[in-house]
């Protein structure tokens, strides 16, 4: 039986290194709680693990407007930190309901994007937030948006010698919500979910952006479904309308935890709270 | 090529050779031979395998072995204080809050971690914190008795 | 004795529980132990052409395989007999076993397996009960007539009959027809199936088994091994949950083929993925109920069809099917019963019991029934059901003359538990006299 290689570098320029070294053969481990259960299973058998839990990313901190989070930051840090919980949110939000206690000590934001699991909870309230991804390499770093970040089911913009180095929140200016669905209240995977950023003037929208995960091979912006509200008075029936749009263009899977038809309707639902929540609208 | 993993174990310090992939779950029962901490699933999903990795509740089937080095890992078998149970030890007893007793131990150290940071959770605050230990006898309200047994007499 | 009923007692072996101490069938290991995984059919349904697993066993950290011509009786286990150890010909579900490999350790075994060389023409299955009785439908029984159990040669149906059901029907004021449909489900208990074996230091074949029935195992198992009982110690005790699923064989016969094969200890453990997959399950039920009733609210007549799918093998299905059958009506007094029941095979995992035997599948349907009658004729639901509650005396579908009942005493404590204040006539009411 071939060894699996071990590194656990406590320096990034040493890690950027056996990434340019290793390339594809060289597999990123932070938490390790998408990761692992793979490798227990058989599915997948790395030629290499390259720690990066020592590396000291597990950081939160507010730079030039922007939240900065250490790509190894755990999901239980975020869900706990105030700074977090007072100007993202959402983010907050959405790493309290990632997972059950034991799996959020370990779970890492940076994990959660470079996953690129189309119901990424935390990965989806970053994208409402037009949260920026710092790349790094031998070869220097480099700043993606995150909405050009995720290519397909599992698939990224990120080059095999490329680190998730960090994120970048610019802090948003009005109410960031998360909402999701789950087969149970806790500790479970979404069968949707959604993220939303609404800037309101009184009643009227001034700036929207709408996530939704879970409907399709990678999570979605929905950007018509902004068009639609910008600018507009929000109320109940336009939250209804807009919602509808950002489903029409999904494209949900069935599988084991929910079927496509399921997943519109529980999408739409979760787009109508979100958006009334962000806004203040009652009923 | 094999690896070798040192950290602290129920407070006594171990050593043991581990290749990369293997978990920390695999380790604990089959290479140290701590079998109190028990294997349900393999995937994170059922919480029959928690144990305290520097006093914070973890998943030792997600956890790559070689990644403890250094740290400290407390198991079900260094609860007992001296020859002592374990306050909560001595609560699920007397509650029945184990049935078959497969899920117990990972129940035990999620229990134990909630306490440790809040000594008296509301009722509420119990049930979240322990949505990540499953159990299919249906021991969940006898747990959370027992819990809170603990908790009223801190 | 008597200084514990009635009391809350801690469990007599619950402290190992709460210490860790307490031992698992996975938490047994031996020196120098080998692991067994297991070659499964990768389709639904087909007909092996050749198995070459040379180079499985040349594998470095092998220490053979294990296939039907290693099984020293008959390659054959189960309440019915039907069962097979391994497949060598004909699988019938997909994940059935058809051989084993045995390593030093399980990522070898999974890295032998994946050399197995198993030529397999994949034939059509059936997954569907009322797909599997049509006539044309493919057989998931090689060399038989239909998909069908048969309780006696000819008779595939399984009847009970109480009063005239005819009768029943033209007393009744009303009829009310439903068609229920339940799926599988699986036991999922928090210890996924797991058997280690070794020969022990007189000779004996030794199985520690978290088996649910101990005594009926060794029966299956003396056969297939081809020992008396008296060379095998078969040690149960502890078991992580079973709802059922551990009243069927799914690891101890391979494991102790593997031990007496290769004369070391032998551990066999299921995945949670394969215990999902592959394991037994409650099987899916389709009921067709049609009840007659009275426009007081008294049951009169109950025509009751049952399809049971019972997957690929016949597991407990027979037994499910029949005890079902004789509470498919409910706790309730009613003097015509009809009851016609089949078994069904299908190329799924195979169906047997789980909590409750099947009792439960039909109360949901009868109590479905139950609601819809009491709807109809603008009836409290309670009063329905204590209107028709057993007494004692009264006899049910099989026979049986009830005595002790309490349905409705168990009703009026669910109601004060509910916070329910019913009405003064019910509670006057009791189980032992109408």
């Amino acid at each position: 039986m071939k060894d699996v290689g071990y590194f656990a570098p406590s320096e990034i320029g040493e890690t950027l290194k056996l990434l340019a070294d290793y390339g594809a053969q060289a597999t990123v481990l932070a938490g390790g709680t998408d990761l692992v259960p793979k490798i227990n299973c058989y599915e997948l058998k790395p030629e290499n693990l390259l720690y990066i839990g020592r590396l000291g990313l597990d950081y939160i901190k507010e730079k030039d407007g922007k939240l900065v989070l250490g790509a190894a930051t755990s999901t239980a840090q975020i869900a706990a930190n105030e700074l977090v919980q007072k100007k993202a949110t959402a983010l907050a939000q959405a790493a309290y309901r990632s997972g059950g206690a034991a799996t959020k000590t370990i779970a890492t934001v940076g994990g959660n994007v470079a996953n690129a699991s189309p119901g990424a909870d935390l990965a989806c309230a970053l994208l409402a937030m037009d949260a920026e991804i710092a790349l790094a390499s031998v070869r220097g770093t480099r700043s993606v948006a995150i909405k050009d970040f995720f290519t397909g089911r599992g698939e990224t913009v990120r080059r095999p010698d490329e680190l998730l180095l960090e994120i970048h929140i610019p802090i948003p200016k009005g109410k960031t919500v998360f909402w999701k669905l789950g087969r149970r209240k806790a500790k479970t995977l979404s069968v949707a979910n959604t993220s939303v950023h609404l800037l309101m003037d009184g009643k009227k929208c001034v700036e929207a952006r709408i996530a939704l995960g879970a409907m399709a091979p990678t999570l979605l912006r929905c950007t018509q479904a902004e068009a639609l509200i910008k600018g507009q008075t929000l109320d109940i029936t336009a939250a209804e309308e807009c919602a509808a749009r950002a489903v029409a263009d999904s494209a949900p899977i069935d599988d084991q935890r929910a079927s496509a038809w399921y997943r519109k309707k529980a999408g739409q639902a979760l787009v109508v709270c979100a958006l009334a929540q962000a806004a203040d609208i009652n009923n | 090529m094999k690896h070798v993993l040192s950290f602290t174990l129920n407070g006594a310090p171990v050593d043991a050779l581990v290749q990369a992939t293997d978990t920390l779950l695999d380790v604990l029962r089959e290479k140290i031979g701590l079998t109190g901490t028990k294997r349900g699933c393999d995937t994170g999903n059922c919480g029959a395998c928690t144990v305290l990795i520097d006093n914070e509740p973890v998943n030792a089937c997600l956890t790559i072995a070689l990644t403890v080095t250094g740290k400290t890992v407390t198991t079900v078998e260094g609860l007992v204080e001296g020859s002592e149970l374990h306050p909560l030890q001595k609560a699920f007893h007397e509650h029945g809050a184990s049935q078959c007793g497969f899920c117990t131990s990972g129940m035990l150290m999620a229990a134990k971690a909630l306490l440790d940071k809040h000594p008296q959770p509301s009722r509420s605050a119990i049930v979240e914190f322990m949505s990540g230990n499953l159990c299919r006898c249906g021991t969940y309200l006898e747990v959370i008795e027992a819990i809170q047994a603990v908790a009223g007499g801190k | 004795m008597t200084e514990y009923v009635g009391q809350s007692m801690p469990r007599y072996n619950g402290i190992g529980q709460v210490t860790g101490t307490a031992r698992y069938v996975d938490d047994i290991q031996f020196p120098g132990m080998l692991y067994v995984k297991v070659l499964r059919s990768p389709v639904h349904k087909g007909t092996i052409r050749n198995l070459d697993l040379s180079a499985v066993a040349k594998t470095t950290g092998v220490a053979g395989v294990l296939t039907a011509d290693d099984i020293p009786g008959q390659n054959a286990y189960g309440f019915y007999g039907d069962s097979q150890v391994f497949n060598p010909k004909q699988p019938r579900f997909k994940g059935e076993p058809i051989a084993a490999v045995v390593a030093v350790d399980e990522d070898t075994a999974m890295e032998a397996l994946a050399k197995a060389k198993l030529d397999i023409e994949e034939q059509t299955p059936v997954f569907d009960m009322f797909e599997a009785l049509k006539p044309n439908a493919p057989l998931v029984r090689p060399g038989t007539a239909n998909n069908l159990f048969e309780y006696a040669p000819g008779k595939t149906t399984f009847v009970i009959k109480l009063g005239d059901i005819e009768k029943g029907f033209q007393e009744a004021d009303h009829v009310i027809e439903g068609t229920y449909k339940e799926g599988m489900q699986d036991h999922c208990p928090m210890e996924p199936h797991v058997s280690v074996a070794r020969i022990d230091d007189a000779d004996r074949l030794e199985i520690y088994t978290h088996s649910q029935c101990l005594n009926v195992h060794l029966g299956f198992l003396c056969p297939v091994f081809n020992l008396p009982q008296s060379k095998i110690n078969y040690i149960g005790g502890r078991c992580g949950g079973g709802f059922g699923g551990k009243n069927d064989i799914h690891c101890d016969h391979i494991a102790g083929l593997a031990a007496l094969k290769f004369r070391k200890p032998v551990k066999f453990r299921f995945t949670r993925k394969e215990d999902l997959a592959y394991s037994t399950k409650r099987g899916p039920w389709v009921f067709e109920y049609k009840t007659g009733f009275k426009s007081d609210g008294r049951i009169v007549a109950s025509h009751i069809r049952e399809f049971h799918d019972s997957g690929a093998y016949t597991g407990l299905s027979p037994y499910c099917i029949e005890k079902c059958g004789m509470f498919a009506s409910g706790p309730y007094a009613v003097p015509n019963i009809l009851v016609e029941a089949q078994v069904i095979y299908t190329n799924k995992p195979v169906s047997s019991s789980m909590r409750g035997f099947a009792v439960l599948n039909g109360q949901v349907a009868m109590e479905t029934q139950m609601s819809r009658i009491a709807e109809q004729l603008g009836l409290d639901p309670w009063e329905l059901r204590f209107i028709n509650a057993w007494r004692d005396g009264d006899m049910g579908a099989s026979r049986y003359v009830v005595q002790g009942a309490g349905a409705i005493e168990a009703m009026r404590k669910c109601a004060e538990l509910a916070g329910i204040q019913l009405p003064a006539k019910l509670m006057e009411m009791n189980s032992r006299r109408r």
